[in-house]
């Protein structure tokens, strides 16, 4: 059971540190800039809110099968099979958890007033100073509540992790995925206690979540 | 007249129209609500697009016909809007320090005690008045040697008793630097004392007179 706790919370710290980079471009463009494509993108962000998760789990795994372009160069370059890895679930909980990253780090950065940015502009700052003096201090809370949610989100994940890990004990077999087999074989006391331990991840992540939000958007500005 | 410019801009509902030749010196713009007045600062700090031409100096700010703006981060403009736009998690020493790409200490320090701002260093935004936020943005827009300085009714929010130190303070900004300064100012002693030129809007048209009054006008109080 442990070991399955400690892939979920490998895999969640792992997504999480990936996202926070990854969204944050992205919410920055879709926040600031418009551009042609700019509704398609924020469509796919948003997706994997709506999106059945097998259904996201079993495109990922299409797409990263050893035969395709992807799953080849992989295996070239790490030797070792995309589909059914860690790595492979990595990859998938990055795509499932894309709008718990990027909406909240997108709120805070809509909220920053174009006063700050035309001050900045003005000043003749550049883009890098804008960013380490304004934009990234203003949307601190956005970037905090992103990370929490991303890495609930990604604990708790089910069918994308079933679908592209495959349950291998020891590898990609997650929390969520183990208490099902735990109440699949009638174990009920690993079940109650697994069950109570991912109740109270969520639970303390939410609790967060809710505490840096009623700092507003912007947490840190205090007004 | 070292500089120029003839533009036209589409803001909101208004038509903005105005042409204007100046030099370094000091120029109140006066006209009622909505007449234009912030947007033609606006289009001359490069944050409202516009038609038409702009030379400042040797230098093009604008030429349409060539589809070129020079960006608002190039031009070296300071800028002070009714909005101060201090950075709320920042003290006023180090709102002044981030905005300004190099600070020259020797420069800036004695604009602290001219604008009357030494003794607020220390505090957030949160518990300065609007006329101290005021004087912070002019400090924070004069401490990186703009070219051209743009405000917007920047004494609005001062007693009447600190108005006039703040104007000889800016006539001194202006002589130091030896810079245009453009500013709206409904007050009819700003004009009086500080207008080298005086520019007038009325339905986004800009009409300039010029001023017969001499910069020795101001005394000291």
């Amino acid at each position: 059971m442990f070991e399955a706790l400690f892939i979920s919370l490998e895999l969640a710290i792992v997504t999480t540190a990936i996202l926070l980079v990854l969204a944050f471009p992205l919410a920055y463009v879709l926040s600031f800039k418009t551009f042609k494509g700019r509704t398609i993108l924020e469509v796919i962000v948003a997706l994997p809110l709506v999106l059945p998760p097998t259904v996201l789990g079993y495109f990922v795994l299409v797409m990263i099968a050893p035969d395709t372009s992807l799953g080849r160069a992989w295996q070239a370059v790490f030797d070792s099979s995309l589909a059914f890895s860690f790595s492979g679930m990595v990859m998938a909980s990055v795509l499932y958890s894309l709008p718990f990253a990027v909406q909240p780090m997108q709120q805070s950065l809509r909220a920053i007033p174009s006063s700050w940015l035309e001050m900045a502009n003005t000043q003749g700052l550049d883009l890098w100073q804008t960013l380490k003096h304004i934009i990234l201090p203003a949307a601190k809370g956005g970037v905090l509540v992103a990370a929490a949610l991303s890495f609930a989100h990604t604990m708790g994940e089910f069918g994308v992790v079933l679908m592209v890990g495959g349950s291998i004990p020891g590898e990609t077999k997650v929390a969520s995925i183990a208490l099902f087999e735990f109440v699949e074989m009638q174990q009920q006391s690993d079940a109650w206690l697994l069950a109570l331990i991912l109740l109270a991840v969520s639970f303390v992540m939410l609790s967060l979540v809710y505490t840096l939000n009623r700092h507003g958007p912007m947490l840190g500005v205090n007004k | 007249m070292n500089h120029h410019f003839d533009l036209s801009a589409k803001v909101g509902g208004l038509q903005l129209q105005g042409k204007a030749e100046f030099g370094n010196e000091i120029i109140v713009v006066s006209g009622e609500n909505g007449a234009g007045k912030t947007s033609l600062l606006r289009c001359l700090a490069g944050l409202q697009t516009a038609q038409g031409s702009m030379m400042f100096k040797q230098e093009v700010w604008l030429d349409s016909s060539a589809n070129y703006v020079l960006l608002s981060r190039f031009r070296g403009v300071g800028c002070v809007w009714t909005d101060p736009a201090l950075l709320p998690w920042l003290r006023v020493e180090e709102n002044i320090k981030v905005a300004a790409t190099q600070v020259d200490e020797l420069w800036c320090k004695p604009w602290f005690e001219a604008f009357e701002i030494q003794a607020l260093m220390q505090r957030k935004p949160h518990m300065l008045s609007t006329g101290e936020a005021q004087r912070v943005a002019l400090v924070r827009a004069i401490c990186s040697k703009p070219k051209l300085l743009l405000l917007d009714e920047p004494f609005s929010a001062q007693a009447p008793a600190i108005r006039q130190r703040l104007r000889l303070a800016l006539q001194d900004v202006q002589r130091k630097l030896d810079i245009p300064v453009i500013m709206i100012s409904h007050d009819a002693e700003d004009a009086g004392y500080l207008a080298q030129q005086h520019w007038h809007m009325r339905q986004g048209r800009l009409l300039s007179e010029k001023t017969n009054v001499s910069r020795n006008k101001v005394v000291s109080v």
